[in-house]
């Protein structure tokens, strides 16, 4: 591990070539998951267009249940969620923890093929089963009860290999910030699925409660699971991209015990008013509005340590995403708190808002982190450059402007029904009015999933023919800007 | 910390065969330290004085028992059918307070105090077509009911008539509604049952409004059926 600047030619070689070691060591299955997962992300964004298309036309392509948006929205979700989220999530985790770590995948690469294969074939019976009309109708669980000993073995199996590399790593004092958010995710994923599983497909009916620990295990999976790994991405992208070391220590230790100790108590605020025990909703109110705090501090760090540098933001790929990815993570926060505290949760509860807080933070700032960090490892695996400015704009933008629009109309919708709803001088209105009301968001909803679908599409193909070794041939970087020409950009990618 | 940098000399086809992107990366740096500025302290206790609120009175007083946190803890639970009183559920509140809320359709035309419109919509107060027999009351509402028609002396013709309400109603609403009508409004008379309104939908199946003198032989008969013992059956079955 070079923390300081290597002090000769030679070594700058010698930890060029160990870099280049470590990453062909994980190459296979990151390139693997990488594939797989933007190929359940197009699968997602697809079906999240049809199911948006369903809430205001509700016998678009036919009145047949199989593509009912009551089966339509859950596949979508889960298909962004395991499909997508955490398959991706765990290639970037794998790569950055080899790479901090300093240490190669020694062996069981095998296994994890393994792993990443059925973890894929229990995604698409699932989702296959709930299209077919086999939903278990938990949120996020949606898909059999049999499939999630099979993702949780397979995310143990990727899980292990990290947990080894952390422990072998040399960690000097406040280096390893990305890998302990990353770490945080090999263990809190399998505590936050196998608890809410077990609870709710294993024991005997919890009723009420049930309910509260569906809406903890999908706030547990967000704040526990996506957050830290994009955090620990962006930790990672933005000081290799800028060239700066992380602004403050303290604040990085902040923000991650702060997150760590808070995470867990959030969920059942969601049943604020509701048949629980009072004092878990009033829990889940005060920690996910307390939650400002690492979402505020994290935010500050990354601020402090793009400071200056915001050039780049324009030029990299990789920082670009990285940077809109961080700047939605305080939207992602500010939307948490507006939706957990009892004033304005009450008009929120839910709502469409509910929605909008599960894109934004799965796809505005997980994803965006992660498309960042793709585009920063993938040359580094298949040895060959990204193709085509145009199509890494394209996705850019299309995907920013779809996730922006999709996060808006959502809260605005959720602000419009939950206030008509409880509304005394709306008596007389029936509740079926009040949801056709919401009718111009959907249509908004459906236009903002085609933009995002569009981006995919590009996205898809850029990354298929990088796997495929038809990249560019070049030791240039792939930049975003072509005015700077006569720069040397080679320093930014 | 795989290779010791000093004595590790790569050859020159490992070097060849590095890409260009390996080469042309950062160094990992050590984390800056900043401290933690005083503006971020501030703001975190900003942020604990507003979560801070949704804890206090909203806790129940960490009681397992309570999900209403503005009740004392030892309320019992208030909705009917629960705790102690759920023997003591009074099939005549129930059907009051139901129809109360069903009675939203009425009020549009009948008015919400129940006097109609002078000259346009009949009243329900006082109305010997409301306190009269249930057969006949069922009967329009059901059907609905068109042309001129007598009510407390007056007579009305509303262009349209009444529409057939109970064709879009389940019994059970449709009884609620008749049920409260009839005890509302200073009208006292006994309760409609969804059985009632049942057998009258078997009995006529027919698709026009009915006129009044269609109706006439209808005035005063009861259609048969118990009403619910208890302190709902205030009146007895006539």
């Amino acid at each position: 591990m070079q923390i300081n600047s290597p002090s000769s030619e030679i070594e700058t070689q010698a930890d060029n070539v160990r870099r280049a070691t470590i990453d062909k060591s994980v190459k296979g299955p990151v390139l693997f998951l990488f594939l797989n997962a933007a190929f359940w992300l197009m699968a997602s964004t697809i079906l999240g267009v049809l199911a948006a298309v369903k809430l205001f036309s509700p016998s678009f392509l036919g009145d047949c249940a199989f593509i009912t948006f009551g089966r339509l929205q859950p596949a979508h979700l889960n298909a962004l969620v395991y499909g997508w989220g955490i398959q991706a999530g765990l290639g970037v985790m794998l790569w950055i923890m080899a790479r901090r770590s300093g240490q190669e995948l020694r062996n069981g690469r095998s296994i994890l093929y393994v792993a990443g294969v059925f973890w894929n074939i229990a995604v698409t019976l699932g989702l296959v089963s709930i299209l077919t009309g086999g939903n278990t109708s938990m949120q996020w669980l949606e898909m059999p009860s049999w499939i999630w000993p099979i993702l949780l073995l397979s995310f143990l199996v990727y899980a292990w290999p990290m947990v080894i590399m952390f422990g072998k790593a040399f960690r000097p004092e406040g280096f390893m910030v990305s890998t302990w958010y990353i770490l945080g995710a090999c263990f809190w994923f399998p505590w936050i699925y196998l608890t809410a599983n077990v609870c709710l497909n294993c024991l005997p009916s919890l009723g009420a409660l049930a309910a509260g620990i569906n809406a903890w295990f999908v706030h547990g999976l967000i704040l526990l699971f996506f957050a830290p790994v994009a955090i620990g991405s962006a930790y990672y992208f933005i000081p290799k991209i800028t060239g700066k070391p992380i602004a403050s220590a303290d604040l990085s230790k902040l923000g991650f015990w702060s997150l760590a100790f808070l995470a867990g108590w959030t969920g059942m605020q969601v049943y604020m008013g509701g048949p629980l025990p009072a004092w878990m909703p009033s829990i889940g109110a005060f920690t996910g509005t307390l939650l400002l705090l690492p979402v505020g501090v994290v935010g500050l760090n990354h601020h402090l340590t793009t400071l200056g540098k915001h050039d780049m933001v324009a030029t990299s790929p990789t920082l670009r995403f990285t940077f809109l990815g961080s700047l939605f993570f305080p939207v992602t926060g500010v939307i948490l708190a507006l939706l957990s505290n009892y004033s304005t949760g009450v008009t929120l509860q839910f709502t469409h808002a509910s929605y909008g807080f599960q894109i934004v933070s799965v796809y505005g700032f997980f994803s965006m982190c992660v498309f960042g960090a793709i585009y920063y490892i993938v040359p580094r695996l298949t040895g060959c450059e990204w193709l085509s400015v145009r199509l890494i704009r394209n996705h850019f933008w299309f995907s920013t402007y779809g996730i922006a629009a999709i996060v808006v109309t959502s809260l605005v919708a959720g602000i419009q029904q939950g206030g008509d709803l409880n509304n005394p001088e709306m008596w007389d209105q029936d509740f079926m009015q009040l949801s056709m009301n919401a009718r111009p968001y959907m249509i908004a909803r459906a236009l903002a999933w085609g933009l995002i679908t569009w981006s995919n599409i590009w996205f898809l193909i850029h990354l298929v023919l990088m796997v495929a070794g038809l990249g560019r041939r070049s030791s240039a970087p792939t930049l975003l800007h072509s005015s700077h020409d006569d720069t040397p950009h080679a320093a930014h990618a | 910390m795989s290779a010791n940098p000093s004595n590790y000399s790569p050859d020159s086809i490992d070097l060849d065969r590095l890409h260009a992107a390996v080469k042309r990366e950062k160094q990992d740096l050590q984390p800056g330290r900043e401290p933690v500025p005083m503006l971020v302290i501030f703001l975190a206790m900003v942020v604990a004085v507003i979560a801070g609120g949704q804890l206090g009175l909203m806790t129940g007083e960490w009681n397992f028992e309570t999900s209403n946190p503005f009740l004392a803890a030892s309320s019992p639970d208030p909705r009917p059918g629960a705790g102690e009183g759920a023997a003591s559920v009074d099939p005549f509140q129930t059907a009051m307070k139901k129809g109360a809320s069903g009675y939203a359709v009425c009020g549009g035309c009948h008015q919400g105090n129940g006097m109609g419109i002078p000259g346009q919509f009949p009243p329900l107060a006082g109305s010997e077509w409301v306190v009269g027999g249930t057969e006949r009351l069922i009967r329009v509402v059901q059907h609905g009911l068109v042309g001129a028609i007598t009510v407390k002396g007056q007579s009305y013709n509303t262009p349209g008539g009444m529409q057939a309400f109970g064709a879009a109603m389940s019994a059970t609403d449709l009884a609620n509604v008749l049920t409260y009508i009839r005890n509302s409004w200073g009208n006292e008379a006994t309760m409609i049952t969804k059985e009632m309104v049942e057998k009258v939908r078997t009995e006529e199946k027919r698709v026009q409004q009915w006129t009044e003198a269609e109706l006439a032989p209808f005035a005063d008969k009861n259609v048969p059926g118990d009403i619910p013992a208890g302190p709902g059956a205030t009146k007895p079955a006539a």
